[in-house]
């Protein structure tokens, strides 16, 4: 299958979307499809030229206090043309379509089937609902959508009023399972250590309740350390942390993908404190897939992804008392540690690429009918009102709708037409 | 203001009209078309199924037992026949008598197991994907400018097909929470 994927935001900007689209594109790849991105980055030399396409730069605008990316104008549109002609793709996935975007751009420009993503892990809810009733007559060429978690189909649910079918993030499960640990940490050895990863200066992560857990958590367990990873700055942190609990307290900085699985694969436990607005939580899954036991905030997101409190311990957000003793109690119970790491391991297996992208790729195949050709680019500018005219039917176009023979479930009784030779799903690409 | 000014203020507005009803015409017609392509995709995914049910009863009626395997022939005569009066309700019997045959099918062989599944969540898929299809269509044509002007001529609302999904990938309810009806 020749699928086009399109990411929004710039591909040498460490993100969520980002990861999500070159892994997927990775494993669509290995499966013997034919896979192209297109997207924005800040530098196009760092694309891998092999199968990703530079759609230029985006413009950072000012939102609701962080910054969003817009991508926009005729230079783009004309890049998303010839890349969707030069494509000829089966299908194309969009991500995150509801954003001055490239991906919006797609949707504008493309004709044929169109997959999308909703991942809402950047969009805030404000935004949707100042550009969903924009973007709508472009989202509604949409043939399947698919969102992340429960909390982004809401979102979608409620500012562009379509279904979504829910088809969760992924995550290459072995390159966290098995490898080395961090230089002077073995899981199970002394010190007893808990990890956090995030942005530590983010309110919204948590790191705050978690700190004032850490003197009980101390009183427990002496010579527990708390292993800080993430983007964020330095000096804030030190001075959140204050003199006491310094010693315990060590900063590792923003890590590398090899060195984050090697982090999970070191601490004790991986603790995820985050107050709010988590849609899906990526990071535990990863912690599950290195073993690690979670202690996490009950998060509609993380309640999920832990199966309910089966697979990690859940507390109260914002309590930092039951979150100390939460901690002090896993902390001193080795056998309860092996327990969720093991009922970890077996969760995050569900959301190993291999699942997740059979899945995807049983949507791309619900959407493309045999024989509907290639996706190609409307015309610039005033071609989509000419499209009314009547025309003569290209080669491999479907046949025109009769008006007299609706679509739909049978409300009298129109004929059922016979199956097509080969169904669908039997178009998979094979190497 | 002279008259002239008026008039051009009137041509202007006209205009827009017209590039309004335009504009509106060809996303009902995109839309159409989207229903009808969701559509037989739905169509064909459902006669798999009955495909793949029938076949099952047919060369593993042992594991079955007798009585599954008399229900599943039933429900899948019942989807069978052409353009029954329900089908809805009939799709539904046949997802019913599966879901009641799950621990037989279970000590099927994996890859005709794997199949009956597969079925079953593509099935799935397709409703949400012809279900959203209606929603989205049936939304921009009980806006109140283009009921009044009958933009969508004589064709008649496309309905929702309501059949149970039954899937992990695609258990949601959002069909109740967001099928309200505009027309």
């Amino acid at each position: 299958m020749r699928v086009g994927l399109v990411c929004p935001y710039q591909w040498d900007v460490p993100g969520g979307v980002q990861y999500h689209v070159r892994d997927l594109a990775e494993t669509l790849r290995a499966q013997g499809h034919h896979v192209e991105v297109l997207t924005p980055a800040e530098h196009e030399e760092s694309l891998p030229a092999e199968h990703v396409t530079f759609a230029g730069r985006t413009v950072p605008v000012p939102y609701n206090g962080s910054m969003a990316s817009m991508q926009f104008g005729p230079i783009s549109a004309a890049r998303v043309r010839r890349w969707l002609r030069e494509g000829s793709f089966d299908v194309v996935h969009v991500h995150e379509p509801v954003s001055p975007s490239v991906s919006l751009l797609v949707c504008m420009i493309a004709k044929g089937p169109i997959v999308a993503t909703f991942h809402a892990a950047s969009v805030r809810s404000k935004w949707l609902a100042v550009i969903g009733p924009w973007a709508r007559p472009w989202v509604e060429r949409i043939s399947g959508r698919i969102a992340v978690s429960d909390f982004a189909r809401r979102l979608q649910v409620e500012h562009l009023g379509g279904d979504a079918v829910i088809i969760p993030n992924g995550v290459h499960v072995d390159r966290f399972a098995h490898g080395p640990t961090l230089p002077g940490l073995t899981r199970g050895g002394a010190p007893l250590t808990i990890g956090f990863l995030g942005r530590y200066d983010e309110p919204r992560k948590g790191l705050a309740v978690l700190l004032e857990a850490m003197p009980a958590v101390l009183a427990a367990h002496p010579g527990t350390r708390l292993l800080i990873a993430g983007r964020g700055d330095a000096e804030e942190l030190h001075a959140l942390v204050g003199p006491e609990l310094g010693p315990a307290v060590t900063l590792l900085g923003e890590l590398s993908e090899a060195d984050k699985a090697a982090f999970l694969r070191s601490v004790d436990v991986y603790c995820a404190p985050n107050l709010l607005g988590e849609s899906f939580g990526v990071i535990l899954i990863e912690a599950m897939a290195a073993g690690a036991p979670i202690v996490a905030s009950d998060l509609d997101a993380f309640t999920r992804v832990l199966r309910g409190g089966d697979a990690g311990v859940l507390v109260r957000r914002g309590d930092p008392g039951a979150l100390a003793a939460a901690l002090v109690d896993v902390l001193g119970d080795p056998a309860r540690r092996a327990a969720l790491a093991a009922a970890g391991s077996a969760a995050a297996r569900a959301y190993d690429w291999s699942v997740v992208s059979e899945r995807i790729v049983a949507v791309y195949e619900t959407v493309v009918l045999p024989g509907a050709g290639a996706v190609s680019a409307t015309e610039a500018g005033t071609e989509a009102l000419l499209e009314l005219l009547p025309r003569p039917p290209r080669d491999g176009a479907p046949v025109p709708v009769d008006d007299d023979d609706p679509p739909g479930p049978p409300d009298d009784d129109p004929p059922r037409p016979g199956a097509p030779a080969r169904p669908v799903w039997h178009r998979r690409v094979r190497r | 203001m002279s008259s002239g000014v008026w008039l051009l203020i009137g041509a202007g507005v006209l205009a827009l009209a017209g590039c309004w009803v335009l504009w509106t015409l060809t996303r009902l017609r995109r839309l159409e078309r989207r229903v009808q392509l969701a559509w037989s995709a739905l169509d064909v995914l459902l006669q798999r199924r009955a495909e793949v049910v029938a076949q099952v009863v047919d060369r593993h009626p042992a594991v079955l037992g007798e009585r599954r395997s008399a229900q599943l022939t039933e429900a899948v005569a019942r989807v069978r026949v052409p353009a029954g009066p329900d089908r809805e309700a009939a799709e539904n019997g046949l997802a019913r008598a599966l879901a009641q045959a799950a621990d037989r099918l279970a000590a099927l062989p994996p890859a005709l197991q794997h199949e009956v599944e597969d079925t079953g969540t593509r099935v799935g898929l397709a409703r949400s994907f012809y279900n959203d299809a209606v929603r989205d269509t049936r939304s921009l044509r009980g806006r109140r400018r283009s009921r009044w002007l009958r933009l969508h001529g004589r064709r008649p609302l496309p309905r929702y097909f309501d059949i149970q999904a039954g899937t992990a990938v695609t258990r949601s309810r959002a069909a109740q929470a967001t099928g309200r009806d505009v027309a």
